[in-house]
């Protein structure tokens, strides 16, 4: 952990706080995307935190940069931050050269961009922000593996789509566009470790999001009277801000893990438990938080949905729980002769470098 | 929400662990003792627990004064988790070593410290915990068992149940009253004394479990006198003092751990099976195993960087949510594979999952229910 953290967090935390309400999160849902927000985080240099200064990148490791991308989840900030600094940090890691402006990803190697003569041809579903965005760094499949390419958004075609939460998912396709940069081709464990660190970015967004809607339940729950008293007093409302309180404080001890495992080179399965874990919570916070905001959490009018909406479309976004559990259970199966036991607490330095 | 620090493990600290798992490997092929579920409640051997005391593994925490080593709380926690994943018999030890050794170095006296601390190191010094009284479980305000000024002394008069293990144990750290019960300040006037289980005056009778098994007891008192030197701390802050140790009690490995032997046996059946679809369901147990255990040394950490302040919440939600997950084990592991549970069944996974199913319903109710608890966490996190 950097030293810088915890200034760079609260400058985060109050840039954000002072800057996004609901209305600017709505904004989107209007075909409009915040541009004052990410000149302001630009400005700040938030958009390259964890780039070698080399690069132009502002300093910072990658858990300064997962706490920020936790603090988007955590104001639903409506830009594409993860998408911005994810491909500028795989660029770096891949010996390419980062990219200034908006960035977006695709890390699916079934999404097949077939890769010839230095040209881009194929077609992708759920590209997040590709509308907004400039640069478009992904896997493709060449005569000789699979490669991670730059390319323009401009030489592609590009279909507005959304997921469950409003947000940009476009259909993106490429006919023999030429690509900016290539990287050598990638081993299975390189793309792996890809994963790993989407999932990550993920997860980040998700505690954050998890952490807002226990704060506003429970704020809700305090202001909120029913009978003459406020909900907080009723024993059944009183079980539901414990489950909640629990998943929140399970989901934060989980970040502050992987964020520990991942910059100290820890076994990488951490990353894959919490995947796991959160898809549970994911349906425990949402269900749990609508049911004590009753009729008006379903609302427009109201910020939950924001929050709730975001996390079940995140949950099916790239690498899943069901992805992450077959890697774990192919993995026992691989350590015949181990107990459970044993597996669960080799800690051994496993490089996720790529 | 409390920021719960995360733990990395250093390089003595992982040696540490293979050394205790080694260890009990090697007792286990040995015969010295068979795996069990529950083995912190249910597997009690004094002379296990005289070994584990050889080995210097009780009270490792402590001052090396008393026998101790002065070693972490996390080093501690290794141990732990080691015990009760291998489902060793340490039941004996494990009241005096996890709650009446903190409690001593915290309210007792010199003298007291001196004479039981290195019997318990030694593994030689039972201890139970009487807390709950028939009328008084969750609610320990409403203790009666009383005990009167004398010459020299207390004189103990009433009931205590659900003393674990107080067939075995050579003394009990008892909540008393020592003043009358006043409704306005129903904490006041509770102290703690050590009462020596085979005293005059002492009646111990079993509780038959649903396994048929003793582990809880029923201590009756009858004008037992109690010396003034086996006072704990002060006259009347026993609440307080009880208080202190509750965040050691709720939040060990021990509140996740209890069916963990099922757990494994359950991954090496399906292992066995080579079914894919079966390991896939059961990696959410270990999802949820480390989300848990992430809580749970968090907690650790935070006890022995000092900030005991912050701990009563997510001690008490390790426990409650810890509890729950460790009580849903057997009914994942019978959906998965299929078990014809008997508590003396030959195949290994048919007798843990009759351990597991008939200790179950304990797991939520022992060290403050789950109900109990939910309202300690509601309050907390309302007023945060």
């Amino acid at each position: 952990m950097s030293e810088m953290k915890d200034m760079i967090l609260d400058v985060v935390e109050r840039m954000l706080k002072e800057n996004v309400d609901k209305d600017l999160v709505d904004i989107i849902e209007q075909g409009k995307w915040a541009s004052d927000l990410w000149r302001l985080l630009e400005e700040n240099g938030m958009n390259v935190v964890a780039i070698s200064e080399d690069n132009g990148g502002a300093g910072g490791d990658l858990e300064d940069l997962l706490n920020i991308v936790r603090l988007t989840g955590k104001y639903a900030a409506p830009v594409p931050f993860i998408e911005t600094t994810l491909a500028n940090y795989l660029l770096e890691q891949t010996n390419l050269q980062v990219v200034d402006g908006l960035a977006t990803y695709m890390l699916a190697t079934n999404q097949a961009f077939v890769l010839e003569d230095g040209k881009l041809t194929g077609e992708a579903v759920h590209i997040p922000w590709a509308r907004h965005t400039k640069h478009f760094v992904t896997l493709a499949n060449s005569a000789d593996g699979i490669h991670l390419v730059e390319i323009d958004l401009s030489h592609a075609k590009i279909i507005p789509g959304t997921n469950l939460a409003s947000e940009p998912r476009d259909t993106v396709t490429f006919d023999h566009a030429l690509v900016s940069q290539v990287s050598a081709a990638l081993s299975f464990d390189e793309i792996s470790a890809m994963t790993t660190l989407e999932t990550a970015f993920q997860l980040a967004l998700m505690t954050g999001a998890i952490d807002k809607i226990n704060e506003l339940t429970v704020q809700y729950t305090k202001e909120r009277e029913q009978f003459g008293r406020p909900i907080h007093r009723f024993q059944l409302v009183q079980q539901h801000i414990v489950n909640l309180a629990g998943e929140t404080a399970i989901a934060l001890a989980a970040f502050n893990n992987i964020t520990d495992a991942l910059l100290n080179n820890r076994q990488n399965n951490e990353v894959a438990y919490a995947r796991i874990r959160f898809e549970e919570s994911i349906q425990a916070v949402a269900t749990i938080s609508h049911q004590v905001h009753a009729a008006i959490g379903t609302t427009h009018e109201h910020a939950l949905h924001q929050y709730t909406r975001r996390l079940w479309a995140w949950r099916d976004e790239g690498a899943n729980a069901s992805y992450w559990a077959d890697v774990v259970a192919t993995q026992l199966l691989e350590n015949s002769g181990d107990s459970l036991w044993n597996y669960l607490t080799d800690t051994k330095q496993t490089a996720i470098k790529l | 929400m409390v920021q719960l620090p995360t733990v990395q493990f250093t390089k003595e600290q992982e040696q540490f662990r293979l050394e205790v798992r080694a260890f009990l490997q090697e007792e286990i092929a040995k015969g010295t003792f068979i795996p069990k579920c529950d083995s912190w409640l249910s597997g009690d051997d004094s002379s296990f627990s005289r070994l584990i005391g050889q080995k210097g593994w009780i009270g490792i925490t402590w001052p090396k004064k008393y026998g101790g080593q002065e070693r972490s709380t996390i080093d501690r926690y290794i141990l732990t988790e080691e015990f009760l994943a291998s489902g060793a018999p340490v039941a004996a030890h494990w009241f005096a070593d996890r709650q009446t050794g903190p409690l001593l170095l915290r309210y007792g006296t010199e003298e007291q410290r001196e004479f039981f601390l290195p019997k318990i190191i030694k593994g030689e010094c039972y201890f139970g915990i009487g807390l709950s009284e028939p009328n008084s479980g969750s609610d320990l305000a409403s203790v009666s068992t009383r005990a009167e000024k004398v010459e020299g002394g207390w004189l103990v008069n009433g009931q205590k149940i659900w003393t674990s293990n107080a067939h075995i144990c050579d003394y009990m750290v008892t909540l008393v009253r020592t003043s009358p019960f006043d409704g306005k300040n129903k904490h006041a006037g509770l102290s703690q004394l050590i009462v020596d289980l085979h005293a005059d005056g002492i009646t111990i009778v079993p509780i038959k479990f649903l396994t048929g098994e003793s582990h809880y007891n029923e201590v009756f008192f009858d004008n037992v006198f109690v010396p003034d030197n086996r006072v704990v701390g002060e006259i009347g802050n026993g609440w307080a003092q009880g208080l202190a140790e509750l965040a050691y009690e709720r939040s060990g490995p021990e509140r996740i751990l209890s069916t963990f032997p099922l757990i494994d046996e359950l991954i090496q059946e399906l292992k066995r099976q080579n079914n894919t679809e079966g390991l896939k369901q059961a990696s959410k147990i270990v999802a949820r195993l480390w989300g848990l255990r992430n809580l749970s040394i968090g907690v650790a950490q935070l006890l022995e960087s000092g900030d005991g302040e912050n701990v009563a919440i997510p001690a008490a939600l390790v426990k409650a949510f810890g509890t729950k997950f460790e009580q849903s084990i057997p009914e994942i592991t019978r959906l998965l594979v299929q078990t014809y549970p008997t508590l003396d069944a030959k195949r290994k996974i048919d007798r843990l999952m009759a351990e597991s199913i008939l200790h179950a319903p304990g797991f939520t109710i022992r060290g403050g229910t789950s109900e109990v608890l939910y309202g300690v966490v509601a309050k907390g996190v309302v007023t945060q």
